[in-house]
């Protein structure tokens, strides 16, 4: 028997999985200095990358009770995640430089990691794994924090992100039974195992917040510390949207999912006062175009979810960064607590134009080469009402990232700030550069898509530079843009007040609890008093018992105790004498 | 003090001015250029330009309109 089991576990490796070496460095991170800490991580980050040389392919196996897991699986579509989470990690890296701490280095450094490696599995069995693994080392980054506001966010988004997981296990178990093997491929809703794949598919929603699956991001994100919400922004929800893109691709449902997803958390954005929450609404409306995308599930469309999905994770990381910056400098990020920052932090302000920008889809910015693409498949699809709803969702971010987020934090009006705040200059280096970077990158993909185009899943021959695009694309945003001049300057646009949305996370802290307890309190009731009926008839049975026990049996010298054990040591040889009698 | 709000007041009304500008070029690109759009409805002259204008204050209007529903104050989570 052991010997069989031995010799079903074996490994098959030609290259360690990319994004392990990664948390195997985090480990070490306590024990080395600052700085030289910092070099380790950018080192570790670069050792993974190198990996990713290994090409398309399988290259690392463990076959474990007749099972295969595919620890390292790398293809087309698994090429432009792994680089993407690289080059975030390694700005998160730059961007958290002045941190002297390696409490939240390694949490950061261990989830980037696994992030990585979740992309690279084979199977349902690694990608639950590690689709665990990032929530168990996230949820560190918004402890970081150290206030009670975020221990709660922590917990309540570790209880979501483990029911994420749980229900990919038992999806994969209900497929696995039903003969399909733990492959992790496209899935099919009519075949063998349904309930499996319905499964996986709502486990896969929950970390892409789909709408009412979605409060976790918004309640736990600005919780984190001004460098754990940047590093938060990049993994979780694009690994979520690789998975959709490889086990879901052209499923329409998702094209209806996604279209809400980009509509919705437009209102509630438009109303938040933290900056860092309309982040986070922001980060929920990109992720909508990337699903509609992966549910049309064209090559075109596909290449659309995929180039959204790198240049997002640059350009929200950026503004995610340049919000950071803001909070370490200020201490707050309250749309109404801030205000004419332009002049005590420009280049800050510069590089959230950018962000700003890009996010917004303006030409020449990387958001605008990468959405076109999305936009053109869904045209080529002659489904009016959802290119309808994208088109007004792209007005949509213009109204929270591209204007609400630059002008409520550097414009606006002037707010005194105490005389010590701008001290130390605008931010810390490490902050400026790791801006720096990605608003060259943002730029920079934006001026010259090629190379972004080249490591798309699918060949394409795209040029959105053309001028009837163009015009098309500047009209939307100008007269939007222009809308928003016209209704701040007649006075029409609403205040930003200190103030809570509810989102879909009220149902389970509020509408849940409100409604649990009295059930609570009434099963309570009736445990309780079935207990005391239980205990009553104990009682009685333990008096008996204690009587017997107490009461001379045969005379003064053998006391009860010692026949009660001799009687149950006969009923036991008894009952052995009759199990095993042949 | 008051030199900031008018520094302000002055950045404000070179970006109306630099907007309005860039809109009135798109109006003309609009004859000019053969614009298409990914759906028949967007052929129409324009149209990105009002769908956008329209589109902005729909969404502000209706966030004005949902803080009556999902506003709470700022404590409202903490007890």
């Amino acid at each position: 028997m052991t010997s069989a089991m031995i010799s079903t576990v074996s490994f098959q490796l030609d290259a360690l999985p990319p994004g392990l070496v990664m948390i195997v460095a985090a480990i070490a991170l306590p024990w080395i200095p600052h700085v030289a800490r910092q070099i380790w991580m950018l080192a570790a980050i670069a050792l993974s990358a190198s990996s990713l040389m290994a090409g398309a392919g399988v290259h690392a196996v463990w076959h474990v009770l007749g099972h295969d897991l595919l620890i390292y699986r790398s293809d087309a579509l698994t090429f432009p995640f792994a680089l993407i989470f690289h080059i975030a990690a390694a700005l998160n890296v730059i961007y958290s430089w002045h941190d002297r701490k390696w409490s939240e280095h390694m949490p950061s450094l261990a989830y980037a990691g696994a992030a990585i490696a979740a992309v690279h599995a084979g199977d349902l069995i690694t990608l639950f794994f590690w689709w665990e693994a990032t929530a168990i080392t996230s949820v560190f980054l918004i402890l970081a924090a150290g206030t009670d506001r975020a221990r709660s966010a922590a917990m309540r988004y570790l209880l979501v992100q483990v029911a994420s997981g749980v229900l990919l296990l038992a999806g994969a178990a209900v497929l696995a039974s039903a003969g399909n093997g733990i492959g992790f491929d496209k899935f099919d809703f009519d075949g063998p195992g349904a309930a499996g794949v319905w499964m996986i598919f709502i486990a896969f929603g929950i970390k892409a917040a789909f709408p009412f699956l979605n409060g976790w991001l918004q309640d736990a994100y600005p919780e984190a510390t001004a460098t754990g919400t940047v590093a938060l922004s990049a993994f979780t929800t694009k690994l979520a949207i690789y998975a959709l893109a490889r086990g879901f691709p052209g499923t329409d449902m998702l094209i209806w999912i996604g279209a809400l997803m980009t509509a919705l958390p437009v209102f509630f954005a438009v109303i938040e006062n933290d900056l860092r929450r309309v982040l986070a609404f922001s980060l929920n409306n990109q992720l909508g175009f990337m699903v509609v995308a992966v549910g049309i599930g064209t090559p075109l469309a596909l290449n659309g979810a995929v180039a959204h999905a790198f240049v997002h994770i640059i350009y929200k990381a950026l503004l995610f960064m340049s919000m950071g910056a803001v909070l370490h400098r200020v201490g707050t990020i309250k749309a109404s607590a801030l205000g004419g920052l332009y002049k005590h932090m420009p280049f800050t302000m510069v590089c959230c134009i950018i962000g700003a920008m890009s996010i917004s889809a303006f030409p020449l910015f990387s958001g605008f080469v990468a959405k076109s693409l999305t936009m053109s498949a869904l045209g080529d699809t002659g489904i009016v009402w959802a290119y309808l709803v994208l088109l007004f969702a792209s007005a949509g971010v213009l109204e929270h990232s591209g204007i609400k987020i630059p002008y409520f934090a550097f414009f606006a009006h002037n707010t005194s700030y105490e005389k010590t705040t701008f001290a130390e200059g605008e931010a810390p280096v490490g902050m400026r550069i790791a801006m720096g970077i990605a608003a060259l990158l943002c730029v920079g993909i934006g001026v010259y898509p090629d190379p972004l185009y080249s490591i798309l899943p699918y060949e394409i021959d795209y040029h959105p530079y053309d001028a009837s695009h163009v015009v098309g694309q500047m009209q939307l945003l100008i007269f939007a843009t222009l809308a928003f001049v016209a209704l701040i300057r007649f006075g029409l646009y609403p205040p930003e007040i200190p103030s809570v949305v509810l989102n879909s996370d009220w149902f389970y802290r509020r509408l849940a609890p409100a409604v649990g307890r009295p059930v609570l309190a009434g099963v309570m009731m009736v445990w309780k008093s079935f207990i005391k009926v239980v205990t009553g008839y104990c009682d009685a049975i333990w008096a008996l018992i204690e009587r017997v026990m107490h009461a001379p049996i045969t005379g003064p010298t053998v006391p009860g105790r010692a026949v009660m054990v001799q009687t149950a040591l006969l009923a036991l040889i008894l009952a052995i004498g009759y199990a095993f009698a042949p | 003090m008051v030199s900031d709000d008018n520094a302000l007041k002055k950045l404000g009304s070179g970006f109306t001015r630099v907007l309005l500008a860039i809109a009135v070029v798109l109006v003309v690109l609009e004859f000019i250029v053969h614009r298409h759009g990914e759906v028949a409805l967007e052929d129409i002259p324009l149209f990105p330009a009002i769908y956008g204008f329209l589109a902005f204050v729909l969404i502000v209007y209706a966030g004005r309109a949902l803080r009556l529903v999902i506003m709470r104050r700022e404590d409202f989570y903490d007890d």
